[in-house]
């Protein structure tokens, strides 16, 4: 018998490519650890997404590759270390550049999806 | 479970750290909502998903994830072909064989050829050489002294230039030389070139000025041989040629000169050539051609302002130093000359030249052994993938990739082929050792500085690589394309599929049949060409024949009185025991030098233009009896045809059609037609000889003509004497006779020098590179066949057990032995039609290049080409045979009980 399946409908894709912008904007608020970063992108976008931890791990040890996050391990009151990540400087810098390359892409998209209001734009 | 071999590294025990703290961190929250540890725990692996993918696919995003993968796949390939050591030896030696004579092979193209000269900025260096406007050949690169200080004086785009000519010093000072290899160089050779001492000091533009006294640079390995390296080498004498030179330096290690495939031993001012030849020096005759020129080009000057100023300048140099001797029409030629320069950056090289086709076709010859090894392997490795389906198929099931495992069984591949290519370049350093004495000989010693550098090691790595790559690529494709199901039913398969799968396994066979069947063909046509020299009828007995090249030159005789003591030897030389004859003369066949001249007849029409040039020697009269050149008509020379008597001359066969056609020569009178237009004196035939190579083998026989050596002062050539050559026949080994002919010259005069060598060696050392070419490609096609055999037979084999079920049951339903035989007979002719057919044709092609390396002998010379087949196809069916034999001999019974 085949579990019944979840409920799609509040529930959306993280968009390609949008993974590495969202976890550097969590860290941009603070080190953090992978478990809290996925709650973060969970209850920040008000339950809608979802980061699968197949792709945030991989995420996170091809930012920290890139040198755009540092990781660091800490004791916690639990038992296992924690690995903590925090944002470097070019991470920064990525930060920056990938949410004006997110605003461009959401203005394009939107004027498509909404040609209305393109007109009075201009 | 993918089939890894993970090593644990620290990096993953993190990982998996860090995993473990976001489960428990999950469970945590998941207790906080009211949930059981246990269902906690479960939620939180749920949500998690599949640990061992996160964990695989973030570790891909580690940097030297690749590694990892290389280094787990180079350790199951290990253990593979440690599984299988006659399969691995097998292979591992027939790629070190193919690898190793590539690389050997590249290594001399690479020295001879491709490499810069080891001096500072060798591209800024170009050679000049004399274009002449008319003639279609290449720029002549050997210039004259007075045009040397010419251009020495007068170019303005060289920040540097500087001449050089190679000579041969005697260290002896009479008795038997010891030669070794000089430079005559001009004063800015060395700062030039941006060689620096390894101790003392080198020439400098003050040092070669006319007039100089003698002094001496040497080479590095020279200082080390003969001096042992001792700084008081430095200002000591050193005799050369009889004449003393004070050594004042040693040149910086690793500097050998410009001469690719020589290496200097001394090196003296280009003014102390007067020093070593006296009277005869060439520094100020305008037509002797000795002298090389190399020119640094000055920064900011191209090559092309450099060929637009040579221009300009060559008009005032040539008319600066026309020989005035020679005739009107010769002059206006010299006068148009051009200078032009050429890139010298990879230095001179008479051994590029000489070996320039050679290397290219061995270059080719051992590719091609190299693919034949390849196909074998991959034959091989075909037929093993058929025992290894069984393993891949599981690895396929349980979830492999099946790009992974092709990766997997190349890297084996490329392991295979590395093995042989360590083992190869082992081969290779030994080869080159062998081949650079093969293309050495007495007169020429071939001096080549091998290296193994990053070009070389870059070589036959790449080699290595594409070696495996090309081998295993078609075994890994098609043994990683199986239906699962049927293959992990186990066993065999069926028939029908069987056969088909083995396809591409015979037409690589078929390939490697066409392949060594062109080396086998190519191998013959030099082999056949090889025998055609050896066989030739020279014109002379080569055998038992001792040269005693002698040298006057300081023991300060007359040549009257040098002439006597000629006489003196030969008739002491000829009264030795063991002795038949002895005789004089001033050049000896196949020796490389030449003498000639145009003739004309004192009367009726003489040939025209260079039907008239005819070559010349000096002999004294027992010349032809010793070297046992009949005299075909007239005599020979006897006492009468002395210094003061009418010149005469014997001609060979030619000379005789060519300038007397049927009618008798004998007492004719012929002339030499001066190069300054005055006709010489008149000479009178008295004798034909049969006609005999001159300077080499391969030449047409040329026109030749002999005077008395007693009357080369009337010829106006008095000089030739000074270094005659005595030839002694002997009845013993001619070695036996150098010790006492030796004795006799030292009891003539002591300061007389002397070299020894046989007529034969001569004859021998002209072949070296026809000797060369048959050895190697005969070595090549042999080992072609070897491997095509062995190819064949492999296959064979494995195919008779695929289909032992088969020919069980044709067996079993009344098939004869013989029908068996013809089946499997019948793969192999057809295999073998194929490759032979295809073989031809690409010989047919391909051969057409090897023409001008052949003697006598045509290319697409039907006799090779059949003799190669007729081999290649008897060998091939005797490896088709065995195992043919071995499926008819199956017991029906057996089969059928055991399947």
């Amino acid at each position: 018998m085949t579990p019944p399946r979840q409920p799609y409908q509040n529930r959306m894709e993280i968009l390609q490519g949008t993974l590495d912008m969202l976890i550097l904007q969590i860290l941009q608020w603070g080190p953090s650890h992978g478990y809290a970063l996925s709650k973060a992108i969970r209850t920040n976008s008000g339950e809608r997404l979802k980061a699968d931890t197949g792709s945030l791990y991989p995420a996170m040890h091809r930012l920290e590759r890139k040198g755009w996050i540092d990781a660091e391990w800490k004791d916690s009151e639990l038992g296992p270390r924690l690995r903590v990540y925090r944002l470097t400087k070019s991470g920064r810098k990525q930060l920056v550049s990938e949410r004006s390359r997110w605003v461009q892409i959401t203005t394009a998209i939107a004027g498509i999806m909404n040609p209305a209001k393109r007109g009075s734009e201009s | 479970m993918r089939l890894r071999f993970w090593t644990r590294t620290r990096r993953d025990n993190e990982l998996q750290e860090e995993i473990q703290g976001h489960l428990t961190l999950a469970e945590r929250d998941q207790m906080q909502s009211g949930q059981s540890r246990k269902e906690a725990h479960l939620a939180a692996r749920r949500e998690l998903g599949n640990e061992t993918i996160v964990r695989e696919t973030t570790r891909d995003m580690w940097a030297w994830r690749w590694i990892e993968n290389l280094l787990q796949d180079v350790r199951y390939g290990l253990r593979m072909l440690r599984k299988n050591p006659g399969f691995t030896a097998v292979a591992v030696l027939t790629l070190a064989l193919g690898i190793g004579a590539n690389t050997a092979i590249f290594s001399l193209v690479d020295t001879v050829m491709l490499k810069m000269l080891p001096v500072q900025k060798p591209e800024e260096l170009m050679v000049l050489a004399i274009a002449d406007p008319k003639a279609t050949g290449e720029p002549n690169p050997e210039l004259t002294n007075p045009i040397w200080e010419q251009i020495r004086d007068q170019q303005d785009v060289f920040s540097g230039v500087f001449a050089w000519s190679q000579a041969r010093f005697d260290l002896a000072q009479g008795g038997e030389s010891h030669l070794v290899n000089g430079l005559e160089v001009s004063g800015d050779y060395f700062n030039t070139l941006g060689v620096h001492p390894a101790a003392g000091r080198l020439f400098v533009s003050s040092d070669d000025k006319r007039g100089c006294s003698g002094s001496a640079v040497l080479g590095f390995g020279f200082w080390q041989e003969h001096y042992g390296s001792a700084q008081n080498a430095i200002g000591s004498e050193l005799s050369l040629s009889g004449h003393p030179f004070e050594v004042i330096g040693v040149a910086a290690p690793g500097f050998y000169g410009v001469d690719v495939g020589t290496k200097f031993d001394v090196a003296i001012p280009i003014c102390a050539e007067a020093v070593i030849r006296g009277s005869g020096s060439a520094l100020d005759v305008r037509a002797a051609w000795w002298i090389s020129v190399v020119g640094r080009l000055k920064s900011g000057v191209s090559p092309e302002q450099v060929s637009a100023r040579l221009l300009v300048i060559s008009p005032q140099i040539f008319a600066a130093t026309v020989p005035q001797k020679w005739r009107v029409e010769s002059q206006k030629n010299f006068l148009s000359g051009i200078l032009v320069a050429s890139s010298a950056g990879k230095g001179l090289s008479d051994v590029r030249r000489a070996y320039d086709q050679p290397l290219r076709m061995l270059m080719a010859v051992v590719g091609l052994v190299l693919l034949i090894a390849c196909a074998n392997i991959a034959s091989l490795m075909l037929a093993r993938a058929a025992t290894r389906q069984k393993e891949i198929s599981v690895r396929l099931a349980i979830g492999a990739s099946r790009a992974r495992l092709i990766l997997q069984l190349l890297t084996e591949c490329v392991l295979l082929s590395s093995a042989g290519a360590v083992l190869g370049v082992l081969f290779a350093r030994w080869g080159c050792a062998i081949l650079v004495r093969f293309i050495s000989s007495q007169r020429n010693p071939v001096f080549l500085q091998f290296s193994v550098d990053g070009r070389i090691l870059g070589f036959t790595g790449a080699i290595a690589v594409l070696t495996g790559i090309l081998f295993g690529i078609l075994p890994a494709l098609r043994s990683t394309k199986v239906s699962l199901s049927s293959a992990m039913k186990g066993g065999q398969q069926d028939e029908a599929p069987g056969r088909v799968h083995f396809r591409p396994g015979r037409w690589i066979v078929a390939g490697q049949v066409a392949l060594s069947l062109v080396l086998v063909i190519v191998a013959g046509l030099f082999l056949r060409s090889f025998n055609n020299l050896l066989t030739l009828d020279t014109g002379f007995d080569r055998s038992n024949v001792m040269m005693i090249a002698a040298n006057a030159h300081n023991t300060n005789l007359s040549p009257e009185a040098r002439e006597t003591l000629w006489n003196q030897a030969i008739q002491r030389l000829q009264s030795l025991p063991g002795v038949t004859s002895a005789s004089e003369s001033v050049i000896t066949p196949i020796s490389g030098l030449g003498w000639n001249s145009y003739f004309h007849r004192q009367t009726g029409a003489s040939p025209s233009g260079r039907n008239a040039l005819a070559n010349i020697n000096a002999v004294s009269p027992e010349y032809f009896a010793t070297l046992r050149s009949p005299i075909l008509a007239g005599r020979t020379f006897n006492v009468g045809d002395a210094s003061g008597a009418p010149l005469v001359g014997v001609i060979n066969e030619i000379m005789a059609r060519r300038f007397f056609g049927s009618a008798n020569p004998i007492g004719q009178y012929v002339y030499i037609d001066e190069i300054s237009g005055k006709a010489g004196p008149l000479i009178q035939i008295i004798g034909i000889v049969k006609d005999a190579k001159y300077r080499t083998l391969r030449e047409m026989t040329p026109a030749t003509i002999f005077f008395p050596v007693a009357q080369l002062a009337a010829q106006d050539a008095q000089g030739m004497s000074e270094q005659p050559s005595f030839e002694v026949r002997t009845a013993a080994p001619p070695a036996t006779i150098a010790k006492t002919a030796a004795e006799v010259f030292a009891s003539l005069n002591g300061s007389i020098s002397l070299s020894f060598r046989t007529l034969e060696e001569q004859v021998n050392d002209s072949l070296r590179q026809d000797q060369l070419l048959a050895s190697l490609s005969g070595f090549f096609g042999g080992l072609a066949l070897m491997l095509a055999v062995i190819g064949l037979y492999g296959v064979l084999a494995y195919m008779v057990t695929q289909r032992r079920k088969e020919i069980g049951i044709r067996m079993a339903l009344g098939a004869e032995k013989g029908s068996i035989l013809r089946l499997i007979m019948g793969e192999v002719s057809i295999l073998l039609a194929a490759g032979v057919a295809a073989g031809v044709g690409i010989a047919l092609w391909a051969t057409h290049y090897l023409q001008k390396m052949l003697f006598n002998l045509d290319a697409r010379d039907a006799k090779t080409i059949l003799m190669a087949v007729a081999i290649l196809t008897s060998v091939a069916l005797l490896a088709g045979y065995l195992p043919a034999r071995r499926a008819a001999r199956m017991d029906p019974n057996a089969i059928l009980r055991d399947e």
